[in-house]
């Protein structure tokens, strides 16, 4: 179902009907006698409580304040957390709300809006442990634990391998929006449109036009305000995607075999671990790590987790070759 | 996430009700113009289309609604919440004054108002067969009255009334990326509402409308 048939059945089914404008003024001034009403008698009522509560003592308080904290914070969905919030990084819940700085460890929940300072970047977990990370200056809304609707700035999203089943998730723009197929990718909205890198799988693009384009690993899709769709090639591990590094929430290797932490620094990356022997496969599947990467980017911890065992890393093309250390001395000499 | 109790709008909704009790001017007019419309077109073919009784059944349920407003813990939307207090009113009404006749509407129905609240219609019930256009078309209104009242005005402004999403902006009061942010949202809750209501996909409604 596409903008026309939208169109069409809007068109179809004609407008709404409006009240008589003499109903509506007649009632909004009786409405509004009425809700003053209501306001004053509220108040009342507030401090008929507050009277009721100091009388009661301090316990009687304490009591009323653990009942009351639930009502007073609402019962928004629940759909994530932040994992990671680095410089400004701000929330809030609705449009009469006011701003509040956001820490790691936060929940999240639907209807927020969440902002990122110039300094500032963060990393959310999704419904599905989908990872999404925000740029500076970037403004979003979780409109729904599968809507991120993107005001400005860029969002990358990590939706987890593309064999895995995909979690829904629908990026919104202005000009159109984005929905993933177990996939990495970055949507960035420029002055003139948006720009849709794809590191990892496959995403598909439907316009507000509703022109539907696809998109795999390694393209970018440039997205006029005029509907126009450029597409062309896209490096998948060059500088242009080092921010994600700077906002990528360190992983608990306690424990962890080396050859799980190399796949997801290789995902990291955006590259693809290659051993070089059948050896140096069993290598990394038997050492088990200790220790933590807690403040490091995904690079710098693979320098200083494989200084610790005797595997060999070399990066080279897209690729995370690794051999036993004997081997690549052999090689060596 | 669509009809009448949207995730995204409970934490709008109970932010606009602690404004109003707490006495915020243009808390009461968000509510106001929200509302208005939508409980009255609700209620008014509930009432065969008595204007009259429709002004009287809206005074009331809103009324109610007010009064009551502290006690609304966004179990529903809030929108949900006012059409049960205005199926009262309208029974009540009727009680009261025995002149107009109780009309039920096919969405009144179980299983349509289920499906109207966000449960979903069974896959078999072809309701754009069962029923004649302008229930049809009535009912595509009334869907768009369930969802946010923003995204509603949204969408008739810019696919009936043919506006531009600047002009779109200025009567939201927010800007051009802001209104077409809201007109990507309103079409993705209105198209999945749809589906929910009817069953069918937007193509089948339309061309069932004679479009």
């Amino acid at each position: 179902m596409n903008d026309e048939d939208i169109e069409r059945v809007l068109k179809s089914a004609g407008p709404r009907e409006r009240p008589p404008a003499e109903i509506e003024r007649a009632l909004r001034n009786s409405l509004r006698t009425e809700w003053r009403a209501v306001v004053a008698d509220e108040r009342r009522s507030r401090q008929r409580r507050t009277t009721f509560a100091l009388a009661a003592g301090v316990l009687a308080a304490a009591i009323g304040i653990w009942f009351a904290v639930p009502q007073l914070t609402g019962q928004a969905e629940v759909i994530g957390s932040m994992t990671l919030a680095a410089g400004e990084v701000r929330a809030r819940s609705g449009r009469f709300d006011s701003w509040r700085p956001v820490a790691a460890g936060q929940v999240l929940t639907v209807g927020q809006v969440l902002e990122t300072g110039s300094a500032g970047r963060s990393a959310l977990t999704l419904p599905g442990g989908v990872s999404a990370r925000l740029d500076h200056d970037t403004r979003l809304t979780l409109a729904s634990a599968g809507e991120i609707v993107l005001d400005r700035g860029a969002l990358y999203i990590d939706a987890g391998p593309a064999t895995s089943a995909a979690t829904r998730l629908d990026v919104i723009t202005q000009s159109g929006s984005v929905r993933h197929v177990g996939t990495q990718y970055e949507v960035r909205l420029t002055g003139s449109g948006v720009r849709l890198r794809v590191r990892e799988g496959r995403v598909e693009w439907q316009s507000n036009a509703g022109g539907i384009e696809q998109s795999a690993a390694g393209q970018q899709l440039t997205i006029g305000d005029d509907g126009s769709v450029e597409r062309q090639a896209t490096p998948l591990d060059d500088e242009s995607w080092g921010w994600i590094a700077a906002v990528t929430p360190a992983i608990d290797i306690e424990g962890l075999p080396l050859a799980d932490f190399l796949s997801w620094v290789a995902r990291e990356l955006g590259r693809e671990v290659t051993y070089a022997s059948p050896g140096a496969a069993t290598e990394a599947a038997a050492v088990v790590l200790h220790g933590s990467i807690a403040g490091l980017t995904p690079r710098q911890a693979l320098e200083a987790v494989v200084a610790t065992t005797r595997v060999h890393v070399v990066l080279a093309d897209r690729r995370i070759l690794v051999s036993s250390q004997e081997a690549a001395s052999q090689s060596a000499d | 996430m669509v009809s009448c109790h949207v995730d995204q709008n409970l934490a709008d909704d109970q932010q606009l009700i602690r404004r109003m009790l707490a006495g915020d001017e243009r808390a009461f007019d968000a509510f106001f113009n929200a509302y208005f419309a939508r409980v009255y077109r609700f209620a008014l073919p509930r009432l065969n289309g008595d204007v009259e009784a429709a002004q009287e059944v809206v005074q009331s349920t809103l009324t109610k609604a007010m009064r009551k407003m502290s006690d609304f813990r966004g179990e529903s939307g809030l929108f949900t919440w006012i059409c049960q207090i205005c199926r009262h009113e309208v029974v009540d009404h009727i009680r009261a004054r025995r002149r107009s006749r109780h009309v039920v509407l096919i969405d009144d129905q179980p299983e349509l108002r289920m499906a109207i609240e966000s449960v979903e219609a069974p896959e078999e019930y072809d309701l754009v067969k069962s029923y004649g256009r302008s229930e049809v078309a009535r009912l595509v209104r009334a869907v768009l009255d369930c969802l946010p009242a923003n995204y509603g005005d949204a969408l008739e402004w810019k696919y009936i009334e043919g506006h531009s999403v600047e002009v779109i902006g200025q009567r939201l009061g927010i800007g051009t990326v802001a209104a077409q942010s809201l007109l990507a949202r309103a079409r993705i809750a209105f198209r999945e509402a749809l589906e929910k209501v009817f069953g069918a996909d937007a193509a089948g409604i339309a061309t069932s409308l004679g479009a």
